[in-house]
């Protein structure tokens, strides 16, 4: 099964901070969209991007016609985000919960990115044979 | 990468569009007792009509997470009659002696303009927190 190798290390940092990037991203349109009226707010759907996860010990893995072959594409899709609030104006997106989610985002960018950098300075470190 | 760009993108015509809505709350404040535009008629509420804006990027084809921005779509005037005020002297008043006065009420005005202030600086937050983002991917590559 899954061997603990750099590349599986590195690959699966690089899957974190894409699905980091994409959540900041939704977050972003719905902030942007906070005043539009019947903007319904989105999220990143979760089960798929595990699902896909999952399927990254088998190579080449597609959910989806428009996908590229390359098992390293995270593949997430928006959905609507259910059980909030609609305003009168058809819209829900509320403000705090967008900027939390922004903000976790981020962190979770930046645990991914540091953990990486790790892994490439002990690259390095081989690769200067110690110096 | 190219997806944090378009999410910075979204916020940057977020704070487009609610700089406009800004700018339209200050001039109907400014001319809430303009009795006469350049048409001759009180000046006219103006309103500002907000749409969402997908972006038409790579990520958008392949289904994928994508930064939706928002646009103004039109600036409408307000049809609510004008507010009536007696007031014989004036220049402008009818034959009866009133004086027909823009439809604009300031309060309301006033809390449109800072809602549009407060979703601006969440913008202005979000940006951060993507550039943040964007420079920390950047060191990797130190």
């Amino acid at each position: 099964m899954n061997t603990i190798t750099d590349g599986a290390i590195i690959a699966a940092l690089g899957r974190q901070m894409n699905h980091a990037v994409a959540r900041e991203t939704v977050a972003a349109s719905n902030l942007a969209n906070l005043d539009t009226p019947g903007y319904r707010a989105r999220e990143v759907t979760f089960s798929d991007t595990l699902d896909q996860e999952l399927e990254q010990s088998a190579p080449l893995a597609r959910t989806a016609a428009g996908h590229l072959g390359d098992a390293n594409v995270a593949a997430a899709g928006t959905t609507e985000t259910s059980g909030l609030p609609t305003r009168r104006d058809g819209n829900n997106v509320q403000l705090d919960r967008e900027l939390v989610a922004l903000s976790r985002a981020s962190s979770d960018f930046s645990a991914a990115q540091t953990a990486l950098a790790a892994k490439f300075r002990l690259v390095r470190y081989a690769i200067n044979e110690g110096r | 990468m190219s997806s944090l760009l378009g999410a910075f993108n979204a916020s940057a015509s977020a704070l487009d569009a609610q700089r406009t809505r800004i700018e339209v709350a200050v001039s109907n404040i400014a001319n809430a007792d303009s009795t006469k535009g350049p048409d001759g008629q009180p000046y006219r509420r103006r309103d500002v009509v907000l749409g969402a804006q997908p972006q038409d990027t790579f990520d958008a084809a392949l289904g994928r997470a994508d930064a939706v921005g928002v646009q103004v779509q039109q600036i409408v005037e307000d049809q609510m009659p004008f507010r009536r005020r007696y007031e014989p002297s004036h220049p402008d008043a009818d034959a009866q002696g009133f004086v027909a006065l823009p439809n604009v009420d300031v309060p309301e005005e006033m809390v449109d303009m800072l809602g549009a202030a407060r979703a601006y600086q969440a913008n202005i937050t979000a940006m951060g927190l993507i550039k943040d983002t964007i420079s920390k991917a950047l060191e990797l590559g130190k």
